[in-house]
């Protein structure tokens, strides 16, 4: 098989992951909007709506505060970039584009929608976007250490550095180090997406909406578009790899029960949104930096020792 | 100590200079002193006597005395009494020794005092414009009797490019500027915060960019019954505090009380109004924070006690119950079942919020230690409110100076130990509940009888005076009222919490981060100025332009020109 042949066959996978974790992403965002206006006690808006709100900005004049080409580039490498991200995600099986050390090229991929929106960010001269990249980064800095050791313990558990043989071995074979690599990364994982307590770069209500302040129209709407479709893509890899049972054969089951499994998360990272205040940036690293961190590092150690 | 020995001892410490005395009652007094030892005596009422420091009012004197007045309004909160310190500067360049380095709390209200009377504080530390527009010609004082109200200079365009001295910047920070439509509290004010990164570490404030003018409307354009309904129109959230405080104040300087049941239904209205605005506060702390869910719930449960307002007065707010002398309504015997059925319910999801508000250890640890007010610090800048009591002190107008109904039922006075955000949540969160317990007691005490006064007099002699604080829920409200002839007073002096409490802030948020400005602003409750009036002006008249500031002024005063000829 060459490599045209190999690059065409993984087409269907490929368009399949785009749609799944980019195309369905605002309605999965629809759908936790529902679930806060229910705790909220409101009807709250139709479930299409954020589809409906993408449309309007993408069709509304694009307003530029300077000239500069960081910032006009910004929101397409923010949504390109997640979009790509998108091609390496497992969901329930193995990635579309899988090679040997797939794992590590996420890993670096998953970096580029966040500084695309710090530089943006930057670009823009705007105090308060200034504000809100430095804080971003800050962000950044104190989840991908934990993502990064969950990873490696799944990694090593397997001794893999491919999705498709990490995904083969958890399944197969549950431990204590993958449970607690889980849990490490479900804790990451709400910051990761930005959703409350960790809203902390974008805090409507201190900086107003931080790196996207200077931001409308279509600019607007690809980066928002990118937030929703980071959460889908970092629920997926959540899912596939860290709860993988019951493993099914079946590409299309395999499929709808990572979806299911997806919706429960989801819902998860919806509650914890809805009862909780955000936290200041110094309190939010701190939580990373002394608890989360150590929690990821415990996993590793098991896995080192082989539990 | 009695305001009898208060007197005895400034007369004996600074002789002469204690030229006269005025008592309404015992707990009511205005020393007049020689201008020159105003500051002595006011720093040693403060300093020596425990005095607060209330407000300043200015008054222009000249048309029956021929000098101008100013009266430094103090409170012995222990005593109950109030002592006003009143010195009487000549007309031509009236000038005063600013109180302000030996009273911190007068930093305001001196400011204010040159501003639209033209006395000048000499020595005041920070003598720039708190109140009218930076382009307001510099000899025209508005509460002067010579300037007749709606007669406003033109804004000429010698002053047009004029702009507010803005503190320097400190070495080594950048400026955030807030505003001037400040974000979140939605109302307008602007806030420079100097940071170095996220940290502030000084910052500056510019306000009043909506104000009204309505002491000037009250000394020229209305009459006694008039201004109630003015005054209820200072504020879109506790207006029933302004006019029940000026009603209060005016019948005492005309030398009458409202029944006893006119006054029960006041205070009944009074804490039904606390108890929507703490919700309102709560909602509005949530949201600050990112905890929508308190908005939402806090929001939900408020709605009833708004409907039950409207069913009693006609209105959700605004009720315009209130008259000189007495109310104009009265509250049914069968609404007293719903009335108690509705605060019954609100009490029950009140708790609940506050369980789940004091038990959530994120918050508590958002709010925590941040905006810290000790106590000495509090005393000093005179704050008032859920903002003193929350630094330990328990300063309340309705047990400290009782008007309408508290001194037949004093309510309990709630503070709290920690001096920081947690603390003024948790003030006012109990404070709900100690007023949902006070109105199921008025309920059962309030008496029969009539609303209205059946005493007011006809004519109202000229030099009367009262002096009048509510308790507000953001703070006490003062109002200061000497009447005048034509019907209305010669001066009517009003102060909102926010005034004194927004002094506050620098302190509070020096230090702290960026993220921590808003939700420490916002547990002062503040209330900028509480009518928006927007202009639109249509600047794509076929082709875009970019309008200077020169061009944006022509714009905004030709519309104003427009809507004074309508």
């Amino acid at each position: 098989m060459n490599v045209i042949t190999q690059a065409l066959s993984a087409i269907p996978g490929a368009l399949i992951a785009v749609i799944v974790l980019v195309g369905l992403a605002p309605l999965a965002e629809g759908l936790l909007r529902k679930l806060k206006a229910i705790v909220h006690s409101r009807q709250g808006p139709p479930i299409l709506q954020p589809y409906l709100d993408l449309a309007k900005l993408l069709i509304k004049e694009d307003l530029a505060p300077c000239a500069n080409w960081i910032w006009r580039m910004a929101p397409a490498l923010c949504l390109g970039g997640t979009i790509v991200l998108a091609l390496f995600t497992p969901i329930g099986g193995k990635p579309p584009f899988a090679f040997s050390g797939d794992l590590l090229v996420f890993i670096y991929l998953a970096a580029i929608p966040p500084i695309a929106i710090i530089l943006g960010a930057f670009a823009s001269g705007n105090p308060y976007a200034y504000v809100g990249g430095s804080r971003e980064m800050m962000v950044m800095l104190s989840v991908e250490p934990v993502m990064s050791i969950a990873l490696l313990v799944a990694a090593i558990k397997a001794q893999s550095l491919t999705f498709a043989g990490i995904l083969e071995r958890s399944a197969a074979e549950p431990s204590i180090s993958m449970g607690v690599a889980g849990i490490a990364f479900l804790l990451a994982l709400q910051a990761q997406v930005g959703k409350l307590p960790f809203d902390i770069p974008e805090a409507e209500q201190e900086i107003m909406e931080g790196p996207f302040i200077e931001r409308s129209g279509p600019g607007l709407a690809l980066f928002k578009w990118a937030l929703h479709a980071r959460l889908m893509i970092f629920t997926a890899l959540l899912v596939s790899i860290f709860i993988p049972w019951p493993h099914v054969a079946n590409a299309g089951l395999s499929l709808l029960l990572t979806l299911a499994k997806m919706a429960v998360v989801l819902a998860l990272v919806g509650v914890v949104d809805v009862v909780n205040p955000r936290l200041r940036i110094d309190q939010s690293m701190a939580y990373y930096a002394r608890i989360v961190v150590f929690v990821a590092v415990g996993a590793l150690i098991f896995a080192i020792v082989g539990a | 100590m009695t305001s009898a020995e208060l007197i005895a001892k400034l007369k004996e410490r600074f002789g002469a200079s204690v030229r006269g005395v005025s008592e309404i009652n015992p707990n009511k007094v205005r020393v007049e002193v020689a201008p020159d030892s105003v500051a002595p005596v006011c720093e040693a009422l403060y300093r020596d006597y425990g005095a607060r420091f209330i407000i300043t009012a200015g008054i222009d004197s000249r048309p029956e005395r021929g000098c101008f007045d100013v009266d430094h309004v103090f409170s012995l909160d222990p005593d109950k009494t109030f002592v006003i310190v009143r010195a009487s500067v000549p007309p031509d360049a009236p000038s005063l020794d600013s109180i302000t380095p030996r009273v911190p709390a007068a930093y305001w209200a001196e400011r204010e005092l040159y501003d639209v009377v033209g006395v000048k504080a000499e020595g005041h530390p920070d003598p720039r414009r708190l109140i009218m527009p930076d382009d307001w010609p510099d000899d025209v004082f508005p509460l002067r009797k010579d300037v007749k109200h709606g007669d406003w200079p033109s804004l000429g365009e010698e002053n047009a490019d004029a702009s507010y001295p803005w503190k320097p910047a400190p070495e080594g920070t950048s400026t955030v500027v807030v505003g001037p439509f400040f974000p979140v509290l939605e109302e307008p004010a602007q806030l420079r915060l100097y940071v170095d990164g996220e940290r502030v570490i000084d910052c500056d404030y510019r306000g009043f960019y909506n104000h009204r003018g309505i002491e000037k409307m009250g000394d020229s354009a209305l009459t006694y019954n008039e201004i109630p309904f003015i005054a209820e129109r200072i504020c879109g959230i506790c207006g029933f505090i302004h006019s029940s405080c000026y009603c209060e104040t005016a019948e005492e300087a005309m030398g009458i009380r409202a029944p006893r049941r006119a006054r029960y239904i006041r205070s009944l209205m009074l804490e039904v109004e606390r108890i929507h605005s703490h919700l309102l506060w709560l909602g509005i702390a949530g949201h600050i924070i990112g905890f929508d869910t308190v908005l939402m719930q806090a929001w939900r449960v408020r709605e009833p006690i708004m409907w039950l307002c409207e069913k009693i007065t006609g209105n959700r707010k605004t009720y315009g119950m209130n008259l000189v002398g007495g109310v104009r309504r009265d509250i049914p015997q069968e609404i007293q079942p719903e009335l108690l059925e509705v605060v019954d319910r609100i009490e029950k999801e009140t708790a609940a919020i506050i369980d789940a508000v004091v038990g959530d250890t994120v918050l508590k640890a958002r709010l925590s230690g941040v905006g810290v007010l000790p106590e000495e610090k509090a005393r000093e800048l005179a704050v008032v409110g859920p903002t003193v009591r929350g630094s330990n002190l328990p300063l309340d107008a309705r047990v400290d100076h009782p008007y309408a109904a508290y001194d037949e039922i004093p309510p309990k006075v709630i503070t709290h130990p920690d001096c920081d955000n947690w603390a003024r949540v948790v003030v006012r969160l109990e404070e709900t509940i100690e007023s949902i317990r006070w109105i199921r007691e008025a309920l059962k005490q309030m008496p029969d009888g009539p609303i209205m006064a059946s005493d007011i007099p006809e004519e109202i002699p000229p030099e009367q005076w009262g002096v009048f604080v509510v308790e507000a829920p953001r703070g006490e409200a003062i109002h200061y009222v000497v009447t005048g002839g034509d019907n209305r007073p010669a001066r009517w002096r009003v102060r909102a919490p926010t005034y004194q409490n927004l002094q506050a802030l620098p302190y509070l948020i020096a230090q702290e981060t960026i993220a921590d400005v808003p939700i420490t602003l916002g547990s002062m409750d503040p209330c900028f100025s509480c009518t928006e009036r927007t202009e639109i002006v249509n600047v794509r008249s076929g082709e875009s332009k970019v309008l200077d500031q020169q061009e944006l002024l022509r714009l905004s005063r030709e519309a104003t020109e427009r809507m004074r000829g309508r």
